[in-house]
């Protein structure tokens, strides 16, 4: 068995796999003030699920709080877990697009399912799940209705702004001005897709491609960013789960490798 | 088990010596006024040639980033107006001259010129100028502009006419002349000094690498800032030796060496020891960088002027991307590098610009992958640690 421990900036998942890497269980949490306490958390809920004794399974914590897993065996970055965690569920991936609550990242996959070329979002939230969350509280609807709401919108008005505060103020005059939340929404997903597609190119565009992350689930973040690319996108199950799923397979590569 | 990754350089006391000379030499000659402050790749000799004074404010920017007052003395420059956009050696160099006392050594000694050479940004001139502003020293330019491919006749001679102006101007300045034999004698010895400086950098091809780059950044202060001088020379051949030492011996730079990669661009001086530091842990070495490699080159036997013109025209910074990319390239193969880390820096947009098609085209041509991280020299507002960590940690999991 393996555990993967992924602590991101916004949620913190785990998964258990068996030796095969077929998925036994896995939970996820909000991060919060303390990722140590989340990864614990998470992972008696993975006991839960089970209802098995994980005290010596190998485990592999990643993302930015991956350091502060006292118990994990192991860190390794996201940007290997996602790239193998996406691998494993389709072999067939050139190219990953994670987009997370605090960053972004595009991955070039090589054919064993390890990263060979990546590219992350600068120190700017703009192309970020947190770029949504911020918009969808101008718009007075919860993260889970933006998506759809922009989805009803006929002509998306253009946000020009990347910076995630100018864009604020740029949505709080459109909205002042009688534009629609639909046009605004729409315009908003519009600007993300372009942020995101910026950053894949600079990596080369390779399909077939990948999008994984919280904001994967986000059908108008698909349309566009399918628009903006040209290109269909692949998008597993569980898109937030990725990255846990290629720690735990690596936890379990690196357990056989210990033995 | 306790003996350290990394190990020290027996010759750092002595580079501690000669930068502690270079610092009471500069207050003496300002006391005298008879100092200048010169820009890194300013045609130092000339001035050196003439017995003026030479004080670096780049030089001394890296020290106030190493002494961890960037915010601070940038922080000064900003509430004089200047943007955070502003290149952090400028800022910090405008804020200590504003609050001496709060800053580094109380500050650089005070200069009777300011000698600005745009070889290796346009930002110089202006910052030269702000300082004018502040405390009268007069500002003299010589201006280089950007080669792109082969100097050509008329570009080195339009150098050299204000290399000849620049003579004019410190004559009447410090009321000095210059003599072609001190001029030859200047520039033999900062011919020989750079020479010995190549080798110890050209020993980094042995593996172990002899040196890492934090060593090297250290080390460069006398090659750039001390250029001309007997004492220099005698420091570079003591380091030499050490390394040559080091290399009979298969002694590294650091304990473990497994993986070699190439630094571009200059180092975040605030966190530079502390990242090569965990990274030698993990047998990380980089037996070249793109930043201490551009002081190199010699004088030749031709005119002396014309040849000045034309090393000085001819530095890295000076020159376009393509030669920036051979550059890295032609690193990679010498010294056998695994793959390159570039790190963009906010402050110094002349060295950051083009890194992204760089990225991709060195590792087209070379088949080793590289990784842009993002943050400063000087001022740590701009850095973030984890992002660069989770980039590097990223690189050495594609290698190891």
């Amino acid at each position: 068995m393996g555990i993967g421990l992924d602590l991101g900036s916004t949620t913190t998942k785990g998964v258990l796999v068996d030796k095969s890497g077929k998925v036994i269980a896995a939970h996820l949490i909000p991060t919060g003030a303390i990722a140590s306490k989340a990864a614990e958390t998470v992972l008696e809920e993975l006991t839960k699920l089970s209802q098995l004794e994980l005290g010596d399974v190998s485990t592999v914590s990643t993302g930015y709080g991956r350091t502060q897993v006292k118990f994990a065996h192991e860190s390794i970055t996201e940007i290997t877990c996602h790239s193998v965690g996406a691998h494993n569920l389709n072999p067939g991936i050139k190219l990953l697009i994670d987009v997370g609550g605090q960053d972004s990242k595009v991955i070039r996959i090589g054919s064993n399912g390890r990263p060979t070329d990546f590219e992350l979002n600068d120190k700017c939230s703009a192309g970020t799940g947190r770029f949504l969350e911020v918009m969808a509280r101008v718009l007075e609807v919860s993260i889970d209705e933006l998506g759809p709401l922009a989805l009803k919108s006929k002509s998306p008005c253009p946000i020009s702004s990347t910076c995630t505060v100018f864009a604020e103020s740029e949505v709080i005059g459109r909205i002042g001005s009688g534009e629609s939340p639909a046009n605004i929404a729409a315009g908003v997903h519009q600007a993300m897709a372009a942020k995101i597609s910026t950053l894949s190119r600079r990596v080369g565009i390779a399909s077939p491609i990948g999008v994984t992350g919280g904001v994967a689930r986000n059908p108008a973040f698909r349309n566009y960013l399918s628009a903006a690319l040209n290109c269909d996108l692949w998008m597993p199950e569980e898109p937030q789960l990725t990255g846990a799923l290629g720690a735990a397979i690596l936890a379990i590569a690196r357990a056989s490798d210990t033995v | 088990m306790s003996e350290k990754a990394y190990r020290v350089l027996e010759s750092h006391n002595f580079l501690q010596g000669v930068m502690y000379r270079y610092m009471l030499e500069g207050h003496a000659a300002s006391e005298e006024g008879k100092l200048a402050w010169v820009t890194s790749g300013f045609p130092v000799e000339i001035p050196v040639a003439m017995d003026v004074g030479v004080s670096y404010p780049e030089q001394y920017g890296a020290i106030v980033g190493s002494e961890k007052v960037g915010p601070k003395l940038c922080g000064y420059a900003e509430e004089l107006g200047y943007s955070q956009e502003l290149c952090s050696y400028a800022r910090a160099s405008i804020g200590s001259v504003k609050y001496p006392e709060e800053s580094p050594l109380e500050g650089l000694p005070a200069p009777q010129a300011l000698l600005a050479c745009n070889n290796i940004c346009g930002t110089v001139l202006r910052w030269y100028d702000a300082i004018s502003q502040m405390i009268g020293a007069p500002v003299f330019l010589v201006d280089t502009p950007p080669l792109e491919g082969e100097q050509l006749p008329h570009h080195i001679a339009y150098v050299r006419h204000g290399l000849d102006n620049l003579v004019s101007f410190l004559s009447e300045q410090f009321g000095t002349t210059l003599k072609e034999d001190k001029l030859r004698e200047v520039t033999d010895l900062s011919t020989e000094t750079i020479g010995v400086w190549t080798q110890c950098l050209e020993a980094c091809k042995n593996k172990p690498s002899p040196l890492n780059c934090a060593d090297r950044f250290l080390a460069m202060a006398p090659v750039v800032a001390i250029r001309g001088r007997d004492y220099t020379l005698e420091y570079y051949q003591t380091l030499l030796n050490e390394v040559k030492d080091r290399v009979a011996n298969g002694l590294g730079a650091i304990r473990d060496e497994k993986v070699r990669l190439l630094w571009d661009n200059i180092p975040p001086w605030f966190r530079v020891f502390r990242i090569m530091g965990s990274l030698a842990k993990r047998g990380v070495v980089f037996p070249a960088d793109t930043y201490t490699h551009a002081w190199t080159g010699s004088f030749k036997d031709e005119d002396r002027m014309d040849s000045i013109a034309s090393m000085y025209s001819n530095v890295y910074l000076n020159k376009g991307l393509e030669a920036k990319i051979d550059k890295m390239c032609g690193l990679i193969k010498d010294y056998d590098l695994d793959g390159f880390v570039m790190f963009s820096v906010r402050s110094c947009k002349r060295y950051s610009l083009g890194q992204l098609v760089s990225k991709e085209l060195v590792s087209e041509r070379t088949g080793v992958p590289g990784v842009v991280i993002e943050g400063d020299m000087v001022d740590s507002r701009l850095q973030n640690d984890a992002q660069v960590e989770t980039r590097l940690d990223a690189l050495l999991e594609m290698l190891l």
